[in-house]
């Protein structure tokens, strides 16, 4: 149980935040997104940014009747950039993780996610395990880096850590690499840009949820964009956004 | 399961970097390896472009010829290298002209088990070195250059005069003076390259930068891992400059200028 | 016998500007010119087309019977021939003086580095300077710097020396030791062709004195009769101001 001066601390802390959300309430919230994830978000040739992401904070903001400007952030700076203030939140295809849950605040989920495997079509992987001994990808600091660094050793000379999911398809295309993971949605749009390569499903990998990144203790901002999510879900909205990027039915969100 | 984390100082959380020691050593070995190879080739490469940029000849046909052959190719290698970014060149030079020339698919060099072999140990090894050694190498032909020309045009002419061929004359002469004078600026070059070697940790290359971005990845913490590579930066630049120093004292002797 | 530099009709062009404007002379074996003549009258321009470090615009250079400025002639055996004594003496800095006499025979001739050392220090002995022989080119005065420059061109065994204003860049009180190993030289019937302001020396060691102005060859006789009677109005001119 917190001794009681933490708890006075967290109580003025609550009204210094909701003081500033409302006094803020005309300033539009930045959002913090990596553009280089297609179709979560990425940007089109006129620099605009669009995606399921982006897609689903539009709607979630009109819900709850705020304004959000969006950021291009490399995926490798986006925490320290909310850490730091620059972002007021991210939505960023971010896998919500207890190592990351000690750091920072997550919404509900608004995407149930999975680890997906990239091979050549004549690889004979079928799971995580086959791919022991071989040069495997991942993005720097993502959940496929942790996962690989958990299987093969957080030091191993075979994961290979590149800044974007693009990067590891354009260095499984070249012969670098054995395999690349990433997040099913992603690795799944690159894998069929290239006629060489295929995607193994392994049903060993944990379902991951993706959430909306606030800091911690921005407990106001985070509840204000959970009723939101609540909202599209029941009106259908997030339904036609996921249909619009993913072809097919959402499973439900699980709050 | 997470280890008991150690603080130093009260903030700094050593536990990370230990645990990640192993890549930081191997960062550091492949941080001086890329460092040393790039300042030897590029400095062999920089004193074949600095002298193909001051080539001329006397009489008309070599005279063209050099021209077209030597100075114009030199002087747009150089003006190439120098205009654009490392970086740049760094992504270009992995993800662009290397698979072009070696690749498992349709490699115009090595193609098949070969490359993918090739790629798979050396990929990120091959293209850092190398786009590091070409830019590194129109740099240093800027300084060798300037050092040539810096020499008086009577040491040329009484050595001329003596019955050397140009090739001597350079060998003999003007190469060992110009080289005293080019040492400052060499180390300098040498220094520049040693930082600039972490941007090949973008294509995947283990150096110090690749270590600290690892475990930023992980963590989400900068301190630790970018105050780490930053100390051993700073220690390696130091003792490079240390190290000229040396070498200008040592063949400071019997320079006027 | 033939001689041993023949100039024919040598012109020479810096850009626009004419420098040389068709000058004509011979050299004999053994014989030592001298050349006089106003700064920028093309004196050192006349020298440096002598063993090719300036390129003719027109006109012939024969040196050692060899076509100076023929694309066909091997240059650096010819130079290795033709010795060359500058004002700024251009010592290698980089060397001690008896690495600067051993340079060009061993990489030139081939020879052995123990005899081309041998040679050097009979040299430096000859012109005065070999407990210099391991001090480095900065370490010596001018007078000492010039008279090793000599022994280096001598140490390639030349046919010919040229000397361009030896003495021009000296302390007065070192001229005279230079010129001493000049005379020395001349005496021993050495092929010399001297550039000199010196005008004693001319007198006293040139078989024949050539009076340059403005590119062309003015005048030239035996010293006596150039500096006693010169028979052109600019030479005397000249001669007035320098006597
Ligand atoms: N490399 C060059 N480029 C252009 N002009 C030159 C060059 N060398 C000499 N000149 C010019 O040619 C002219 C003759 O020069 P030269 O050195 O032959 O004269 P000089 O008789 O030796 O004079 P001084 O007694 O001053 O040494 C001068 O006007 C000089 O400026
Ligand atoms: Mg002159």
């Amino acid at each position: 149980m917190a001794p009681a001066s933490p708890r006075f601390a967290f109580v003025v802390t609550f009204f210094v935040l909701a003081a500033a959300t409302a006094a803020a309430q005309s300033r539009p919230l930045v959002v913090g997104s990596s553009a280089t994830y297609p179709p979560f978000a990425y940007e089109t040739p006129a620099k605009q940014i669009v995606g399921f992401d982006v897609d689903v904070i539009q709607a979630v903001a009109s819900k709850v009747g705020i304004t959000v400007r969006l950021v291009n952030t490399p995926f490798t700076g986006v925490f320290a950039s909310l850490d730091n203030g620059d972002l007021d939140l991210v939505i960023s295809g971010v896998t919500i993780s207890d190592r990351r849950r000690q750091s920072y605040d997550f919404t509900a989920p608004y995407f149930e996610a999975r680890q997906l495997i990239a091979v050549p079509v004549a690889s004979t992987v079928r799971n995580l395990q086959d791919l022991a001994g071989k040069k495997v990808g991942v993005v720097t600091g993502s959940t496929a880096d942790e996962v690989a660094s958990r299987t093969f050793g957080r030091t191993s000379a075979n994961i290979r850590r590149f800044d974007t999911t693009p990067l590891i398809i354009a260095e499984l295309v070249s012969g670098g690499l054995d395999a690349a993971i990433g997040d099913n949605g992603v690795i799944a749009y690159r894998a069929q840009e290239h006629k060489g390569l295929k995607t193994v499903n392994d049903p060993g990998f944990p379902k991951e949820y993706f959430g909306i990144v606030v800091k911690k203790g921005n407990t106001a901002l985070r509840d204000r964009l959970d009723s939101g999510l609540k909202a599209i879900v029941a009106d259908g909205t997030y339904a036609r956004i996921y249909r619009t990027w993913f072809k097919t039915e959402p499973p439900l969100p699980t709050p | 399961m997470e280890p008991e984390p150690i603080l130093w100082f009260g903030w700094f959380r050593a536990d990370i970097i230990a645990e990640y020691a192993p890549l930081f050593w191997q960062g550091l070995r492949m941080t001086i390896g890329v460092t040393v190879i790039g300042i030897t080739f590029g400095a062999l490469l920089g004193l074949l472009v600095g002298m193909a940029r001051l080539a001329n000849a006397r009489h008309a046909p070599a005279r063209h010829l050099t021209r077209f052959l030597l100075r114009w190719p030199a002087t747009v290698y150089v003006s190439f290298f120098r205009g654009t970014p490392l970086f740049v060149q760094i992504m270009l030079m992995h993800f662009a002209v290397v698979p072009l020339l070696m690749n498992p698919a349709d490699g115009l060099i090595v193609s098949g088990e070969l490359a993918r072999t090739l790629r798979q140990d050396y990929g990120a090894l091959l293209s850092g070195v190398l786009a590091l050694t070409l830019n590194a190498g129109a740099y240093i032909s800027e300084v060798f250059r300037a050092g040539i020309q810096s020499i008086d045009r009577g040491q040329v002419e009484a050595a001329r005069s003596l019955g050397l061929s140009y090739r001597r004359t350079m060998y003999h002469v003007v190469l060992p003076q110009a080289f005293r004078r080019m040492l400052p600026p060499l180390g300098n070059n040498a220094i520049a390259l040693l930082k600039d070697s972490s941007l090949v940790s973008a294509v995947g290359l283990s150096e110090l930068a690749y270590a600290a971005r690892t475990v930023a990845g992980a963590y989400s913490r900068y301190w630790e891992p970018y105050l780490t590579i930053a100390m051993m930066y700073w220690i390696l630049t130091l003792a490079l400059a240390y190290a000229v120093r040396r070498l200008e004292h040592r063949y400071g002797r019997g320079d006027t200028r | 016998m033939a001689a041993a530099i023949r100039v024919d009709a040598l012109t020479k062009q810096f850009g626009t500007l004419p420098v040389l404007r068709g000058v004509s002379c011979e050299v004999q074996p053994s014989e030592v010119v001298c050349v006089i003549g106003p700064s920028g009258s093309g004196k050192s321009t006349l020298l440096r087309c002598l063993n090719g470090l300036e390129e003719a615009t027109s006109g012939r250079v024969t040196a050692l019977s060899v076509p100076v400025h023929d694309p066909a002639t091997d240059l650096d055996a010819l130079r290795a021939e033709i010795g060359m004594v500058f004002q700024r003496f251009n010592l290698f800095p980089h060397r001690t003086v008896l690495q600067n006499l051993i340079l060009a025979p061993v990489a030139v001739r081939g020879l052995a580095p123990a005899e081309a050392r041998e040679r050097a220090e009979a040299l430096l002995d000859k012109v005065g300077v070999l407990d210099k022989r391991d001090a480095w080119p900065n370490q010596l005065s001018g007078g000492q710097q010039q008279r090793v420059a000599i022994a280096r061109a001598l140490a390639m065994q030349p046919k010919v020396m040229l000397f361009d204003e030896p003495t021009s860049s000296l302390d007065p009180e070192m001229v005279g030791e230079v010129l001493a190993v000049m005379q020395a030289l001349a005496d021993e019937g050495m092929t010399m062709v001297v550039v000199t302001h010196e005008m004693g020396f001319a007198r006293r060691v040139a078989d024949r004195v050539l009076f340059l102005d403005e590119g062309l060859l003015v005048e030239e006789g035996a010293p006596d009769e150039l500096f006693d009677c010169p028979r052109e109005a600019r030479t005397r001119r000249f001669l007035s101001k320098v006597l």
